[in-house]
């Protein structure tokens, strides 16, 4: 107990840093610090309808963060979130391009298969790579950002464009509602339920199987699940899968729900905001369920910025960037040392 | 902090010195003088504080209290370059040499003066292929670290300590990783230096090698001086052993025991099973693997263990020694050769296989291979057997919470709570974690790859008993370990590993002159 | 084919100088993932700067400066809160990132291109076709040379690399680990930045939000590339550089948007490509650090 009180004091006390190494740089910007942290609460949280904006960005950051945590526990560093959440939009939205008349439960369940499969793939290259060859996975990872963002720009105005918008569109033609699993306001029975079953499961998996335990030692210590006679290869390619499986499942969710559509360019900063949740929350499913909701209002409070308070939305670019400065820090005294047993 | 009698000023004193690492105190109180121009021993088993005491001569470690003078002048505390400024110079127990470095660049970047100063390779190579001659160091300067055998490692890094003006040499534990001729070499190259006016100051923990080489002994206990700084010739095994043990330790289980632990004099061992007679529990046929990474490889190993045997592995670290451990654990693939387990063939079975079957391995290094020190002790306990199921299977921490704690109440692990990381046991402890959790009811073959590497006497002890409880209900043991008196005192068989191959066989009572030849490679 | 070249050195000089910045760090065991951020920053203030005062000079002292703060702060946050390098390192990038963008939005209102009415001088028409290169490209094989001799030939390399190899024997030898990584990391953003005013300043004289588009970290990709060594990582900048002029050289055959896509992925294909080589001669080895893991 006094651990997990120490882990939140540890994540409130750096995010709190965070708060003022940007109030500084807001300062420095010419812009009112004091203002822009007003806005910004009013965006998420104070605002009419903000709480529901709120879960609307929390459930798919949840979401993408229960992979995150999965990979991250078992010692890989996979920052190819957003590239897989991208994966798993194609792939949700190739389903309902290719399967518009089948029943709509099929062709939503269909859909979220895809995207899940989509996203596990695109985890499982940069995986495989560090698993046979050791190349590490921050750079792959990263790099499949990079191509997942082209390979979005290139499927939204070409094989899956809008044929009834101009030429300079680059979207999908928008999912049939019969299809949809939410309306605009990207919160409804299912997109919770989901998000509610997927919690569940990556719980159980992260604190009630051998899985759970053996990926965190090997997370810790792979040499010595080595010696005991792990198979670091299974672990950590379930590891990777896992982990793109839910950011994909996140992403299709955002075409067949809230978006409506699969929009090149599309929640940019998903993908490393939900690291940093999976983060701030020590590497725990159900811590990050408060810091999704969290992270969800400042997101929600991006959008609001720029349309109500005339504030540049990078303003909250550079709060998550701060936040990941710090969030990984351990020197905060701590008065839970662990004594040295005598012989 | 006036010198001995004579007059002279101490080559080396302390005054009151304590090092105290947060809860745990390495040192306390420890007054002592060294007078200039001879050995000095300090002696004590693992954990006695004697490391510590080096390293805070040297500068490395700021002391908690107390103070300590070189030649009379006081040294400022934590301060390495003030230190070798004063003339002192430590040769580290594990070398301090980067590995991908050449031995010219080792010896270089230790150097103190204009950082920016340019250098060529083959300026480099001029400069300090001298003074590498004349400590008879005999590999080229543009050698890496990484390729030289370890009593040339060893030597570079003594000649390190004396590329500056080294007036106070101290060496910790050199003796360790050589083989038994080697450390004769070490002695008369000490001897030398001493002769020549550099006050040496070693750390031993054998008796046999303190009375050996040393002018005075001095001997730690538990973080406190318990005697000395005495003439060595005034000096007996008995009365070191019992300065080294103390009066309050239990005592261990046999007189030779006692002498191995000391390492007073060299046990020759008494088989205890007919080993003949013995089924074998394991037998390695014409094992062969590929040279590694490290340059280590096996070459056409046969050996044998029978039920309720130990078998002892001698041999200078680096000769194969693990090549064979992962051979039989599996976590190298084979040349050539077959590996067997109770009879039946385990050559391609993966290691989780090898378990299942009863092997059981005591890895090399605790702290990296055998724990995960940031995780908790439950979880280092739970790991074999959460191995032996489906990576889905559901699990009740709860449930191996209890087992672990069972476990280490029948092993005797002083811990606070299993869910304290493993890192905040002691060596001894932390040992004793990875054998309950490897000496099941189950297990049929344990590899021990120098499982009494830093513990303290009473751990050592433990082990032994381990060990020789297992033998005794039916378990073949393979002890690997560069101690040969531990070696001599506990296997019923012994074999000599170099270069990979088997290079002798021994039976008690066994013979130190032949093991040490067939160590380093020479006919007998 | 002088063209080629000329276009080339144009190309991968940003790249080169942000490598150096990573070798350096490398050497002392850092892995810095804030050299997407640093560079940013560097082409930021760079064409900020010089719009602002009309000075050139500033701007590239401004580039430096702003890059040295950053890296200090990363230091800071490594060293003394001992946070993970990684981690601290990509949210530099961020900060890198947003900062610009918020900057450029607080100076001139809104998140348009930049433009900087002078760049860095060049070489001049008494060049022939090297006319078009600039002070910083042709410094640059003197700064990898320079920056060769002081890694490899000199004592302060070689306490450097033992830092970041081997900590206890630095230490053994009075060096200070955390003091020689601070000085890697601020001299390293100081190369850093002027790779960033080389990108905008020295390129089209523009600056826009997010115009490294990567580089930083193919620059990070080309250190691991090269072995860690300047000349190895130079080549491997200019390596990914041919690969991204052949990209754009194409852009310009393919009328159509298909290729035109993947041709622009062709960089960081070849920096996947460039660290899966070198991990198979590595040997399969993985260089995490095991930082976030037992300590």
């Amino acid at each position: 107990m006094r651990g997990r009180l120490l882990a939140v004091g540890r994540a409130v006390a750096f995010v709190a840093l965070a708060l003022v190494l940007c109030g500084a740089i807001f300062e420095a910007a010419g812009f009112s610090a004091p203002d822009m942290f007003a806005s910004i609460l009013d965006g998420a949280f104070l605002s009419d309808g903000a709480l529901l904006h709120d879960m609307r960005w929390a459930c798919p950051l949840f979401i993408s963060a229960t992979g995150v945590v999965i990979a991250f526990r078992c010692g890989y560093f996979n920052v190819g979130t957003q590239g897989q959440f991208y994966l798993g939009a194609i792939g949700g939205a190739t389903a309902v391009a290719l399967l518009p008349g089948l029943p709509a439960i099929l062709v939503i369940i269909a859909a979220l298969a895809m995207g899940m499969l989509f996203g596990a793939l695109w985890a499982f290259w940069p995986g495989w790579l560090r698993i046979r060859s050791g190349t590490d996975e921050v750079i792959t990872t990263l790099m499949g950002n990079f191509i997942a963002v082209l390979l979005l720009v290139w499927v939204t105005s070409g094989p899956l464009k809008d044929p009834s918008g101009s030429g300079q569109v680059t979207a999908s033609p928008p999912v049939p509602p019969a299809f949809r699993i939410s309306n605009d306001g990207g919160v409804s029975p299912i997109i919770l339920g989901i998000t509610v079953a997927v919690g569940i499961a990556a719980w159980v998996l992260v604190n009630r199987t051998a899985f759970g335990v053996l990926g965190g030692l090997a997370g810790r210590n792979p040499v010595m699940v080595t010696w005991q006679g792990a198979r670091l290869s299974r672990l950590g390619l379930g590891a990777f899968m896992l982990s793109g499986g839910t950011a994909g499942l996140a992403g299709a969710m955002e075409v067949l729900g809230p978006d409506g559509r699969l929009v090149s360019g599309f929640s940019p900063a998903h993908g490393f905001t939900a690291v940093l949740v999976g983060l701030v929350a020590n590497l725990s499913i159900s811590g990050s369920v408060i810091v999704a909701l969290f992270f969800g209002g400042l997101a929600s409070a991006s959008l609001y910025l720029p349309v109500i308070a005339g504030l540049p939305s990078a303003a909250i670019d550079m709060i998550n960037a701060a936040i990941a400065l710090f969030i990984t820090s351990r020197a905060w005294p701590s008065r839970f040392r662990f004594r040295r047993v005598a012989r | 902090m006036a010198g001995d009698g004579a007059g002279e000023v101490a080559a080396l004193a302390c005054r009151d010195l304590t090092i105290r690492f947060g809860d745990v105190t390495a040192l306390s109180g420890v007054t002592l003088s060294l007078a200039p121009g001879r050995i000095h021993a300090v002696c004590g088993q693992n954990g006695a504080g004697k490391t510590s005491f080096a390293r805070a001569c040297a500068g490395l470690i700021a002391p908690s209290a107390g103070a300590i003078a070189i030649a009379g002048q006081k040294l400022t505390a934590g301060n390495s370059a003030a230190a070798r400024a004063a003339g002192v110079q430590l040769v580290h127990q594990s070398f301090a040499l980067p590995p991908s470095f050449t031995i010219a660049e080792a010896m270089e970047f230790g150097l103190t003066g204009r950082a920016g100063a340019i250098f060529t390779r083959r300026g480099l190579r001029a400069r300090w292929a001298g003074h590498l001659l004349a400590l008879g160091v005999d590999a080229k300067p543009s050698a890496r670290i990484r390729d030289l055998p370890v009593e040339t490692q060893q030597a570079v890094e003594i000649a390190r300590a004396l590329a500056g003006e080294a007036r106070v040499l101290i060496l910790d534990e050199p003796t360790a990783v050589l083989a038994p001729g080697a450390a004769e070499a070490l002695f008369l190259r000490l001897r030398r230096l001493r002769d020549g006016g550099v006050t040496i100051l070693i750390i031993l923990h054998k008796i046999r090698e303190v009375l050996a080489v040393a002018d005075t002994v001095t001997v730690l206990r538990g973080g406190t001086l318990v005697a000395g700084p005495e003439e060595a010739s005034a000096v007996t095994a008995e009365g070191l052993a019992r300065a080294i043990i103390g009066a309050g330790a239990a005592a261990p289980e046999a007189q030779e025991d006692l002498a191995a632990l000391v390492g007073a004099a060299m046990p020759h061992g008494t088989a205890h099973r007919p080993a003949s007679t013995a089924k074998a529990v394991m037998t390695l046929a014409g094992v062969t693997t590929r040279k590694g990474p490290d340059g280590q490889h096996l070459d056409d190993i046969d050996l044998t263990v029978g039920a309720g045997e130990i078998l002892g592995i001698a041999g200078v670290e680096g000769n194969g020694q693990r090549p064979l451990v992962e051979a039989i654990a599996g976590l190298v693939a084979l040349a050539r050769g077959s590996v067997t387990l109770d009879g039946a063939a385990i050559t391609t079975a993966p290691l989780a296989e090898r378990r299942r079957r009863g092997l059981r391995i005591i890895p090399f290094e605790r702290n990296t291979e055998g724990l995960s020190l940031s995780s908790p002790l439950w979880e280092n306990f739970s790991a074999r057997t959460l191995l032996e199921g489906s990576a889905l299977a559901l699990i009740d921490p709860a449930k191996l919470r209890r087992e672990a704690r069972a476990a280490f109440a029948t092993w005797d692990v002083r811990f606070a709570t299993v869910d304290h990381p493993a890192r905040s046991l002691s060596g001894g402890n932390a040992q004793k974690v990875i054998l309950s959790r490897e000496v099941d009811d189950a297990a049929r073959l344990i590899v021990l790859a120098q499982p009494t590497r830093g513990l303290d006497l009473g751990a050592t002890a433990f082990v032994w008993h381990a060990m020789r409880q297992a033998r005794a209900r039916g378990l073949g043991l393979i002890l690997i370990s560069s101690d040969l008196d531990e070696l001599f005192d506990i296997s019923d068989r012994v074999i000599v590993l170099q270069g990979g191959r088997v290079a002798g066989q021994f039976a008690p009572p066994y013979d130190l002159g032949a093991v040490g030849r067939a160590m380093v490679g020479a006919h007998p | 084919m002088i063209d080629l070249i000329v276009a080339v050195l144009r190309e991968a000089t940003p790249m080169i100088y942000v490598a150096m910045a990573g070798v350096l760090a490398q050497r002392a065991g850092v892995w810095n993932l804030g050299l997407e951020g640093l560079m940013i920053t560097g082409a930021c203030a760079a064409v900020v700067l010089t719009e602002q005062t009309g000075s050139v000079a500033l701007g590239l002292l401004g580039a430096v400066v702003a890059s040295v703060i950053l890296s200090a702060l990363l230091w800071l946050v490594i060293e003394k809160l001992r946070a993970n390098p990684i981690i601290a390192g990509l949210g530099l990038t961020g900060l890198g990132l947003g900062g610009t963008d918020l900057a450029v939005q607080a100076i001139y209102g809104s998140e348009g291109a930049v433009t900087a009415p002078a760049g860095i001088p060049t070489l001049g028409p008494g060049f022939g076709p090297f006319a078009v290169l600039d002070l910083l490209v042709v410094a640059m094989p003197v700064m990898v040379f320079a920056l060769w001799v002081l890694l490899r030939r000199t004592r302060f390399g070689l306490r450097l690399a033992a830092c970041g190899e081997h900590p206890f024997a630095a230490r053994s030898v009075g060096a200070d680990p955390a003091r020689m990584r601070l000085i890697a990391l601020l001299l390293g953003g100081a190369l850093a930045g002027l790779g960033g005013a080389e990108l905008s300043l020295g390129g089209l004289q523009i600056f826009s939000v997010g115009m490294t588009a990567g580089r930083g970290f193919m620059a990070f990709a080309a250190v691991i590339f090269g072995a860690g060594h300047p000349v190895g990582a130079t080549f491997a900048a200019l390596f990914f550089a041919l690969v991204e002029y052949f990209g754009i050289k194409a852009q310009l055959v393919f009328g159509e948007r298909a290729p035109r896509d993947f041709v622009l992925m062709l960089p960081y294909v070849a920096t996947v490509l460039g660290v899966w080589i070198s991990a198979r001669l590595r040997g399969g080895v993985p260089l995490s650090s095991v930082e976030m893991r037992d300590g």
